[in-house]
């Protein structure tokens, strides 16, 4: 037995040792190779109009050196379009609905990278020569066309996208941008997005992803944004992160309505995940690194608590801050935070947000994850606006010519920020705008007009910095570019620009042209300003991509709203009725008029009878006779006859004529 | 031995022609082989724009989920939805579609893939498709990559009147547009069999035109009948459903993919008091009988499985071949169970409606009366003088020819 025992106890030995070193040998190799990595977030914030934002993040990469051209994680369809299309940089946003500035803020990361105008935008920057962007941004929407079941590929017209100067922060030129205003989003086009995760909708926190639910809201975009990184050599693989973000406004449906009274009215609804997706979580998506739900309370909000709090008991200064916040006196949560963030106070406002981090991992199938959120008392705040409130509108009438109108009203909030920079003698405030116009909306550049606070201002003294490219007849839209210094204590300013109306080639009009033609949003930025979140402890968010996202300074920015210009559009039913319907009543009356005037019947017929005995020889009268025979009717010498019987004779008379030619060639061939 | 030596030659040149007869035949039973049905493609059009068309839309999302149930996968389906319905700002129900108004199943479901919408969906578009001819940057997921063994079922429903189908209201596809289509794509190996389906007015003068081998058509009227809709349905404001389509997913939905139901028992299940039209089919272009082909042959999908004894070795073209014969074999019993199978369930179809199958044969006959007794009834009638001279020349000819033969 010992002597058995001795061997096995070898082998196991040396079977450990070769796991050990296995396994050593394979932590190296995972070191020094970067993996692919996915992350999955969701953050809930409640919206002063009794709404909820709800904002998915996922994000994907794919290192520089992965293994060659396959993907563990990562989607091998954007790897692929990357590595074909040589895309440096590219986003696309698929929005039904409009963010309302207003009420849901304007000044958050959040609506500065995630409220996109209304149907499709896209922009894409590559990594090529300049001659080859354009064919290389045909093929591109195609192919996004085909991945995302929309009709992208109408950008692949030069009239429907345009190459910004420098609108856009990393342009030099290679950039191009797009816009659908009208293109409808739905199943079909969140279906592929969502085919795109590790996970799909099967597992995670994608699984609340119900359709009914999201299409319900009033407010979706869905966004893929992708970075690649890397030399972009022959044979050398490019690092590809892919950022897929969600966004969705809904209204919670509040089972008490009806119950409400009239007090309780200003209470906030309660809601839960559950309640709006009509789901729960159960458990994290295996394959995501980290998978982590937050609820954001903003600067306002958290404000105005502080404020309740002091007002009612006077000990619960600090409980804001404290562990056990979540069971506060204003509202409570169904589940407890693991950890609690308060945003760094920043130069700009004395107030900080909190945020509640809650990790699904801890929760499976048998104790699913449901954030509830149960309001106690009555509360109302307001969402941090943007400097400047902007929007459009169309101003003339008529199908000739109309003017356009970008309005930018000063927002009360931002006086605060006015102060921080009037520390210089002449405080002013720069804008950016963006606008392209269709090539059918012909503006005229030189009518461009500035008013503020209502009066007439030199174009020159607003104006830091323009850049026109004008729009071409069927080949390219108008582009404008306008950097605005505006003085901080304006508190409107409006810039007006006027337009012909073209007319388009019949059939390029589409099917319904009678609704109108869109002019695309404009973009209107605050480079100035930057949308950040900084938060305490910020050492331990660097796993967190959303957070790390909220971070970043980016610029601040608003789209304005779409406009729909009517054009004179083609309607041939009309003139083609009001012809037929006229020329038939003109050519009775005519007809019988001539008719009456001209017509002598006993002279007529009396021509006829001796036309007809001149030319009618014996035989079609014979053939007659016989024809008459045969219907058995009584024959009918031709000569009485009508003038339709006339008619009939000649065609016989021709046919007979014509058959017996072909007898007498007959005859003459044959014979 | 020099003789033999010299006959050399002489033999190879005798053999080379046997050689050529031989690859020759070889080749053309190849080609037969490689005719066979290897896979199936559907194609799904509705073609009508706005709102209130929402039964159109319907209709497609309810057929492309019948196939779907059947086995053609999403990447050989292709989706034409002229407008955006289920997430319509109308629409009471975001992200659903209904066809009927217990609402009991969601046709836009979780996972639907629509190829073209929209201002998409236009004639030349709906051409390019079934002619294959696209710009190079088309991805292949709007192609219709069929070959010469492809069933294709074309369904499209819209509005339509005599020998057109209208296209989002502004363009038309007429009758000649569609033959020429099909004929084109027959010339270009694009399919085996096509079946087309088609629900509007007056939808049997859409097949006037065809000529190609190989195609069946059905529509939803005869010339001259309107396709009404189904039902209202006053949660979404709108019909819903067309009769026509409403009555064929009624006979699918009865089946599975594994089911051997044949297309004359779907086409005997119309009953034209139920229509309110005739559901005319066209079937004198295609040449196998409707009661031994089963209705998967063109909503359900073929899928090619090949067995393999030896693991890591990959089998010869011949071999796959062989397979595929017995295959066919394989599929002609089961045919064969199937018509037995199929004689009661015609019967019963019978019971229901007898009329239903025989207004459209009536139609056929029609056409191929004798042309003496029509000449008889003319006679009588006596009305057409014209006519009556016509055939009185035609009888001369003979005449004519006669006398100059006996001079002869």
């Amino acid at each position: 037995m010992a002597l058995l025992r001795r061997p096995l106890l070898l082998l196991l030995i040396v079977t450990h040792q070769f796991l050990q070193l296995w396994i050593a040998f394979g932590s190296v190799n995972e070191e020094g190779q970067k993996q692919e990595e996915f992350y999955e977030e969701l953050l809930l914030k409640p919206l002063p109009d009794r709404k909820v934002l709800t904002h998915f993040h996922f994000q994907s990469s794919a290192p520089p050196t992965s293994n060659g051209r396959h993907h563990h994680l990562f989607p091998k369809a954007i790897s692929q379009l990357v590595q074909k299309f040589r895309v440096k940089e590219m986003e696309l946003s698929f929005t039904q609905g409009r963010w309302n500035y207003e009420s849901w803020g304007g000044f958050d990361s959040i609506p500065s990278s995630n409220a996109k105008p209304p149907g499709v935008e896209l922009w894409a920057v590559f990594d090529v020569p300049q001659h080859l962007i354009d064919p290389l941004w045909k093929n591109l929407t195609h192919t996004l066309s085909g991945l995302f079941c929309a009709s992208i590929n109408f950008l692949e017209s030069s009239t429907a996208y345009s190459a910004p100067e420098w609108s856009f922060p990393l342009a030099s030129g290679s950039l191009r941008y797009g816009t659908l205003p009208r293109e409808a989003v739905c199943t079909e086009n969140i279906t592929p997005w969502l085919k795109l995760l590790p996970c799909r909708d099967k597992a995670g926190i994608s699984t609340l992803l119900d359709r009914p639910s999201i299409y319900r809201g009033f407010y979706h975009s869905q966004r893929l944004h992708l970075t690649s990184t890397g030399s972009g050599s022959e044979g050398m693989d490019l690092g590809i992160m892919l950022e897929q973000t969600l966004t969705v406004v809904l209204q919670p449906i509040s089972q008490r309505a009806s119950l409400v009274r009239d007090s309780e009215k200003h209470i906030q609804p309660s809601w839960s995940l559950s309640s709006i997706f009509g789901k729960q979580v159960s458990g994290k998506c295996v394959l995501a690194e980290t998978s982590n739900v937050y609820l954001l309370l903003d600067r306002g909000l958290v404000a105005e608590l502080k404020q309740l709090h002091k007002e009612n008991e006077k000990s619960i200064e600090n409980s804001l801050t404290s562990e056990n916040f979540w069971t506060n006196p204003s509202f409570e949560l169904s589940a407890k935070p693991d950890r609690i963030f308060i945003e760094e106070c920043s130069l700009l406002s004395k107030n900080s947000s909190v945020l509640y981090k809650f990790e699904v991992e801890k929760y499976s199938e048998f104790e699913p994850f449901d954030l509830g959120i149960t309001w106690k008392i009555p509360i109302v705040w307001l969402c941090q606006q943007a400097p400047l409130h902007a929007s459009r509108f169309l101003t003339g009438s008529g199908n000739e010519r109309g003017a356009i109108a970008i309005s930018l009203k000063s927002t009360q909030t931002t006086e605060g920020f006015m102060g921080a920079h009037s520390n210089d003698e002449r405080c002013e405030l720069r804008v950016d705008v963006f606008q392209v116009v269709p090539w059918y909306v012909k503006v005229y550049f030189h009518s461009l007009q500035v008013f503020v606070d209502q009066q007439p201002k030199a174009v020159s003294d607003i104006i830091e910095k323009i850049h026109i490219s004008p729009s071409k007849d069927k080949v390219s839209p108008g582009v404008m570019e306008l950097v605005l210094k505006l003085p901080c204590s304006m508190s409107s300013t409006a810039l007006t620009i006027e337009f012909d109306k073209g007319f388009l080639h019949i059939d390029e009009y589409p099917p319904d042209a009678n609704q109108g033609f869109d002019i695309p949003s404009a973009i209107v930025s605050f480079p100035n300003f930057h949308a950040s979140m900084v938060f305490l402890e910020s050492d331990s968010l660097n796993k967190s991509p959303l957070l790390s996202k909220f971070q970043e300074w980016s610029h601040v920015m608003s789209y304005t709203e779409v406009l729909l210009v009517p054009l004179t559009t083609p309607d041939f039913s009309m003139p083609y009725n009001v012809i037929t319907i006229t020329c038939t009543v003109f050519a009775l009356y005519f007809g019988s008029l001539l008719n009456a005037l001209r017509r002598r019947v006993a002279e007529e017929e009396r021509f006829l009878k001796d036309k007809s005995a001149k030319k009618t020889g014996q035989l079609p009268l014979l053939l007659s006779k016989l024809s008459a025979k045969l219907r058995g009717r009584r024959s009918e010498p031709p000569h009485s006859s009508p003038v339709s019987s006339s008619f009939i004779n000649s065609k016989l008379v021709f046919k007979v004529i014509l058959i017996a030619g072909l007898a007498v060639c007959w005859q003459y061939y044959f014979l | 031995m020099e003789t033999f030596n010299n006959s050399k030659p002489v033999l190879v040149l005798l053999l080379l022609p046997c050689l050529l007869l031989y690859s020759l035949i070889s080749f053309n039973s190849s080609s037969v082989e490689a005719a066979m049905h290897t896979n199936n493609w559907a194609v799904l059009v509705c073609t009508s724009r706005f709102w209130f068309n929402y039964r159109h839309m319907a209709n497609t999302l309810s057929l492309y989920r019948t196939v779907k149930r059947l086995g053609i996968p999403d990447e050989r389906i292709i989706l034409m939805l002229a407008d955006d319905m289920a997430c319509n700002t109308r629409n009471k129900y975001p992200a659903q579609v209904f066809n009927n108004e217990n609402h009991r199943l969601n046709l836009y479901g979780d996972n639907v893939e629509v190829d073209y919408r929209g201002y998409e969906v236009t004639v030349e578009n709906f051409l390019r498709v079934l002619t294959g001819r696209h710009e190079t940057a088309v991805p292949r997921s709007k192609r219709l990559l069929s070959d010469e063994g492809s069933h294709i079922l074309l369904y499209m429903t819209g509005h339509g009147g005599d020998e057109f189908l209208k296209f989002q209201d502004s363009e038309e596809l007429q009758s000649h547009d569609l033959a020429d289509a099909v004929k084109q794509m027959k010339e270009k190996h694009r399919f085996k069999e096509l079946l087309i389906m088609v629900d509007t007015c007056q939808a049997a003068t859409l097949f006037n035109q065809l000529q190609s081998p190989g195609v069946l058509a059905i529509g939803s009227s005869m010339k001259g009948e309107n396709s009404y809709s189904h039902h209202l349905d006053s949660d979404v404001g709108v019909s819903v459903v067309d009769r026509f389509t409403y009555y064929t997913l009624a006979f699918f939905e009865r089946l599975n993919i594994y089911d051997n139901a044949s297309l004359s028992s779907l086409f005997s299940s119309y009953n034209p008091s139920w229509l309110m039209s005739t559901a005319y089919y066209r079937k004198d272009l295609y040449k196998r009988n409707l009661e031994e082909v089963p209705v998967t042959n063109f909503f359900g999908s073929v899928m090619e499985t090949i067995h393999t004894d030896a693991a890591y070795k990959a089998l010869s073209r011949r071999n796959s071949g062989r397979f595929e014969a017995q295959m066919s074999l394989d599929s002609v019993h089961h045919a064969e169970r199937r018509t037995l199978m199929k004689v009661n369930d015609q019967e019963e179809t019978h019971d229901v409606n007898p009329e239903g199958n025989k207004q459209p044969l009536q139609g056929e006959e029609g056409a191929s009366k004798c042309p003496w007794s029509t000449f008889c009834n003319k006679f009588r009638k006596g009305e057409n003088v014209d006519s009556l001279v016509n055939y009185g020349l035609v009888t001369m000819i003979p005449l004519l020819v006669i006398p100059t033969w006996l001079v002869r």
